[in-house]
């Protein structure tokens, strides 16, 4: 175990390297650079002097060929060193620092709603299986599994922009905070964050509350048939811990490699969802230092985002061998 | 089922004579048995054709361009311009058209008659006053509400919504066919090199597939789509297909390390049959069931990415009468709700589409879901 371990530990620090420097490779030779993108927005009358610009290069590294410029990068990471965002002009790990925060919140509360109705929605679809509520249940819930996440926030966005504004139901629809958070008292920040954290929330989680309880279906199917469910029936268990304890407990093991997949999700966000709603997370950061080519915060990004993916298969991996005595890796 | 007129695979157990007396079905015949028997898969694949018929007669439907006209005794197809500018006739440039048919044809030569779209609308353009002889101008800005005129209202600018929906069809089953395709040519040979040879090369094309499923894909597609000086269409379906192609190779590499294994490659091994001739003659076919499910739901994941891309401003450039670019326009302006609504719904019935006809592949050609499914 051991043993395997280490040696995916070491092809996994192989595969990261080939990563950056392929990322490093394609984010060097895209076209503009921060400097060329930040001079397109100041006035044409105002431009900056050619040794100016050359000294400004040098400053922020540019001024070497790229791969000259990404064994310096990697000599700065082996000193734990991300380097300084071109843009926010501060260390890269403050500014993803900053961003895990509302990232996680919305991650987080998004998986143990769905875990939390998934499981039950799975549950209660295995048993009712092929009557008509289950067929209608799992029908409307694979519409929802169809349904684009960007397509439904900006739909809930014109329903509660044109419909529910100035209304009870009033939310607000872009944003973490309202301007005056800083006033708020500690309880009134709260259910502030809470109003503005629900519609994204919504348009997180539904995707993946499809996704779970036809995933947990589709275990129990498994389970359901084999013999000791059979034989706990006939010895008259309820038929509620027949489903519960001796068919559920028994679909745990898939469920273990996919909180392994889980990983890097919940911590890379959703561009897309983040930039629709404004939410100051990872997937806006992303979105925004691809477009201001701020280079060493997509490297720290790209390094984050591959090390959980790597880091997510081997605990996916690992796990399964711990909670399955039927596997092994020697 | 009524409309099945064959009854064998219906009927539960026939007795061993009558299945030995027919020939049997072939795979493919006896899983398009199974797939017609689903009538969700089945409405989802009309739903596509149907997608499909608009797409091909998208200027016939909605354009400002005759299908066919007589003009100075001779006969034009100018609506084929909608598919290729370049296909437009010359002579409409030297007299002077300047895209407006309609008045153009009966002044300049009043013996023309002309055949018109469905619908006189244009996915370019806002269509002025009295264009048409008697018809308002396109309403602009919020004032574009759908209407007699406009069904599915117009956008800031005052074109067409539905018009630019017919056009956007185009591009989104194309998209979906072209990066799927490429993603399936690239996926397929990989998995079928790294799943046949094994050894070092299976390492090595295992090492490249996690390389590029590592990378964050948005990395990958702007960056790639960021290298091109002027991106189109084509391009982006490119840039889909060579990101998207890794989930169908890993299949694929599974798919023919189980099969490597199997008696008749031995056997066509033993009849001296080359590595080619065994993975693409006999391996693939086997093989391809199990593949053609992810490249179903590949072409509505590309669909999806397209949209997304254009929705965030990367798609291919104005004007291009992208879904995702009119959702990008009515997410500025929230109370043009039909900015977002018809479009979102395009996307979401085409998305629900394909993930339906997938779903009913696998069912349709897996024999274990094919009895769970009894």
């Amino acid at each position: 175990m051991l043993n395997y371990i280490l040696r995916r530990i070491l092809i996994g620090a192989g595969t990261l390297l080939l990563i950056t420097f392929v990322v490093f490779a394609l984010v060097r030779n895209m076209p503009g650079s921060p400097l060329t993108l930040d001079l397109a927005e100041v006035d044409p009358g105002r431009r900056i002097r050619e040794e100016d610009f050359e000294r400004m290069k040098r400053a922020y590294g540019l001024d070497k060929p790229w791969p000259v410029a990404y064994v310096h990068w990697l000599g700065d990471l082996v000193q734990l060193d991300l380097g300084r965002s071109l843009y926010e002009k501060e260390p890269v790990t403050t500014v993803i620092g900053r961003r895990i925060g509302p990232t996680l919140l919305l991650s987080v509360a998004s998986l143990m709603l769905m875990y939390a109705l998934a499981v039950p929605l799975g549950l209660y679809s295995t048993v009712r299986s092929g009557k008509l509520d289950e067929r209608t249940t799992s029908t409307v819930l694979y519409m929802f599994y169809s349904l684009p996440s960007f397509v439904a926030a900006l739909l809930l966005l014109v329903f509660f922009s044109l419909k529910l504004q100035d209304t009870a139901f009033e939310l607000p629809l872009r944003g973490m905070t309202s301007g005056s958070f800083a006033e708020m008292s500690f309880l009134g920040k709260i259910v502030d964050v809470l109003r503005h954290m629900l519609l994204p929330l919504i348009c997180y989680t539904y995707g993946g509350l499809a996704y779970y309880s036809r995933f947990v279906k589709s275990n129990m199917e498994e389970v359901i048939r084999q013999d000791y469910i059979r034989t706990a029936r006939a010895k008259g268990v309820h038929p509620f811990n027949v489903i519960v304890h001796h068919a559920f407990r028994n679909t745990l093991i898939p469920f273990v490699t996919m909180v392994g997949l889980m990983l890097p999700a919940l911590l890379s966000g959703s561009v897309i969802l983040e930039q629709i709603f404004s939410w100051p997370g990872m997937g806006q950061l992303f979105f925004q230092s691809i477009s201001r080519r701020d280079y060493p915060t997509i490297m720290g990004l790209t390094l984050m985002f591959s090390f959980l993916v790597l880091l997510g298969q081997l605990l996916a991996d690992v796990l399964y061998a711990v909670v399955d005595p039927r596997v092994t890796y020697s | 089922m009524p409309q099945d007129e064959r009854q064998p695979a219906d009927v539960p157990a026939p007795p061993a004579e009558v299945v030995a007396s027919r020939p049997s079905r072939g795979f493919w015949a006896e899983a398009w048995v199974h797939f017609r028997r689903r009538k969700l898969a089945m409405t989802a694949l009309f739903f596509v054709l149907a997608l499909a018929l608009v797409a091909i007669f998208s200027p016939m439907i909605a354009g400002t361009k005759p299908i066919i006209c007589k003009y100075k005794g001779r006969i034009y197809f100018p609506a084929m311009a909608y598919f290729n500018p370049r296909w437009e006739n010359e002579i409409f440039y030297r007299d002077k058209f300047r895209k407006r048919y309609p008045e153009n044809l009966w002044e300049k030569d009043p013996e023309s008659w002309a055949v018109w779209p469905l619908i006189y609308q244009d996915p370019y353009r806002r269509v002025a006053a009295d264009e048409w002889p008697g018809r308002p101008g396109n309403p602009t800005g919020a004032d574009g509400k759908p209407s007699r005129q406009n069904l599915f209202g117009t956008n800031q600018a005052g074109v067409d919504v539905l018009a630019q929906m017919v056009h956007g069809t185009r591009i989104a089953l194309l998209v979906g066919f072209v990066a799927t395709g490429i993603a399936a040519v690239i996926g397929i040979t990989i998995g079928a090199i790294a799943g046949f040879m094994g050894g070092w090369v299976d390492i090595v094309l295992s090492r490249f597939i996690e390389l590029v499923m590592c990378i964050p894909s948005l990395v990958l597609i702007l960056a790639l789509i960021a290298l091109l000086d002027q991106p189109t269409i084509w391009h982006l379906m490119a840039v889909l297909g060579v990101t998207g192609w890794t989930g169908i190779a890993r299949l694929t590499r599974g798919e023919f390390i189980k099969l490597s294994n199997a008696e008749f490659v031995t056997a066509a091994r033993a009849l001296g049959a080359s590595r080619l001739r065994i993975m693409f003659r006999h391996i693939l076919p086997n093989a391809l069931a199990p593949v053609l499910v992810p490249i179903t739901f590949g072409i509505a994941a590309a669909i999806l990415t397209e949209a997304a891309l254009s929705f965030l401003g990367f798609g291919a450039p104005p004007p291009n009468p992208s879904w995702g670019t009119l959702l990008n326009s009515g997410r500025e302006n929230l109370q043009m709700w039909w900015l977002i609504v018809f479009p979102g719904t395009a996307i979401f019935l085409t998305v629900l589409a394909y993930n339906l006809i997938g779903e009913g592949i696998q069912e349709a050609t897996d024999p274990r879901l094919r009895e769970a499914g009894k």
